[in-house]
């Protein structure tokens, strides 16, 4: 079946918004600040501040990698769909790629609300079965003797990927850094340089 | 169910609420296990994928105490149970295309997963 329009989506979403909304189950000043909330608080800025201290601070990179969710919320971000975190490191051994093959899981306190590739069947179904296609779509060359870990967040745990920090970024503050870590970085389908930016 | 009060959503944003439990179960897995995925095809809510049945891992991680999706979305009960994070090697999920070195990671509940025995 094709995709519907995106335009009928957007009919259908607003018809039944408005049935909850009459029927009072929905308030709508509560699903305006959630969206509020996700458009302009919560996003891939969290996740990458999250990065550039791992980069900047071994201990608390030793603190992330063993109790994450924890040491994430030292920074302040935490709830839901974040409520149980586990944070992978690439390697120059390995790689690791984030997908949720049975619908969209996804770290919403670090990275805010999936994009629509996320959420979608080919990236789903593809993601494990051949994630080095994927991420050559991607841009993303590996070596074959890298290991690529795809994480399937099935259960509750709710994974970020740690990239490897560029070279040529020694002498870089965490706020210089944070600006060279993207979303997809942190979900595993793109690594962080030292000219890659947030706004992916 | 009473629609969710504006003064409340941030507070619910930043809390959430885990899954975890803080029942006191005793683990039937360790890490360094062999487990195989049971090939169970429940016609109800499942976390667990089709492409993992009967298929043979390792457990690399204990993730804690959870409480059981396929039971407590049917309000059949919490079932309190383990996690393990399960290391699966690509080519015995998907064949001889898939490169020799990958891996894939799944989250186990106890229930899916039994002991191998070689």
């Amino acid at each position: 079946m094709p995709a519907p329009h995106t335009d009928d989506i957007a009919l259908r979403v607003r018809a039944i918004e408005s049935l909850l909304v009459e029927k009072g189950l929905v308030q709508p000043a509560a699903l305006a600040a959630i969206v509020e909330t996700y458009e302009t608080k919560i996003g891939p800025h969290n996740g990458a501040q999250v990065v550039a201290r791992a980069w900047t601070d071994p201990a608390f990179k030793a603190r992330l990698l063993s109790d994450a969710t924890a040491a994430i919320a030292e920074l302040g971000f935490s709830g839901v769909q974040g409520e149980d975190m586990v944070v992978v490191e690439n390697t120059p051994t390995v790689h690791n790629m984030v997908v949720c093959t049975l619908c969209s899981c996804y770290p919403w306190p670090t990275l805010g609300l999936p994009p629509n590739w996320y959420k979608s069947a080919p990236y789903r179904a593809r993601a494990v079965i051949d994630p080095r296609g994927v991420l050559t779509e991607f841009g993303v060359e590996l070596p074959p003797e890298k290991e690529v870990r795809v994480w399937d967040s099935n259960a509750e745990l709710r994974y970020l990927v740690l990239p490897e920090r560029p070279a040529g970024t020694e002498g870089m503050d965490a706020a210089a850094l944070a600006a060279l870590v993207s979303r997809d970085a942190m979900i595993g389908t793109g690594v962080a340089t030292s000219s890659s930016g947030a706004a992916r | 169910m009473p629609a969710l009060p504006v003064e409340n959503v941030d507070g619910l944003i930043a809390t959430g609420a885990t899954a975890r439990m803080t029942d006191d179960v005793a683990p039937r897995f360790r890490p360094g296990d062999r487990v195989r995925v049971r090939n169970i095809n429940p016609t109800t809510h499942t976390r667990l994928p089709r492409y993992a049945r009967g298929k043979m891992g390792t457990v690399e991680a204990d993730r804690g105490v959870f409480c059981f999706n396929d039971t407590n979305a049917h309000g059949e009960g919490h079932k309190p149970q383990h996690v393990y994070g399960v290391r699966f090697a690509a080519r015995d999920l998907w064949g001889e295309q898939a490169a020799a070195r990958d891996t894939l990671y799944l989250d186990m509940f106890e229930d899916y997963i039994e002991l191998h025995v070689a």
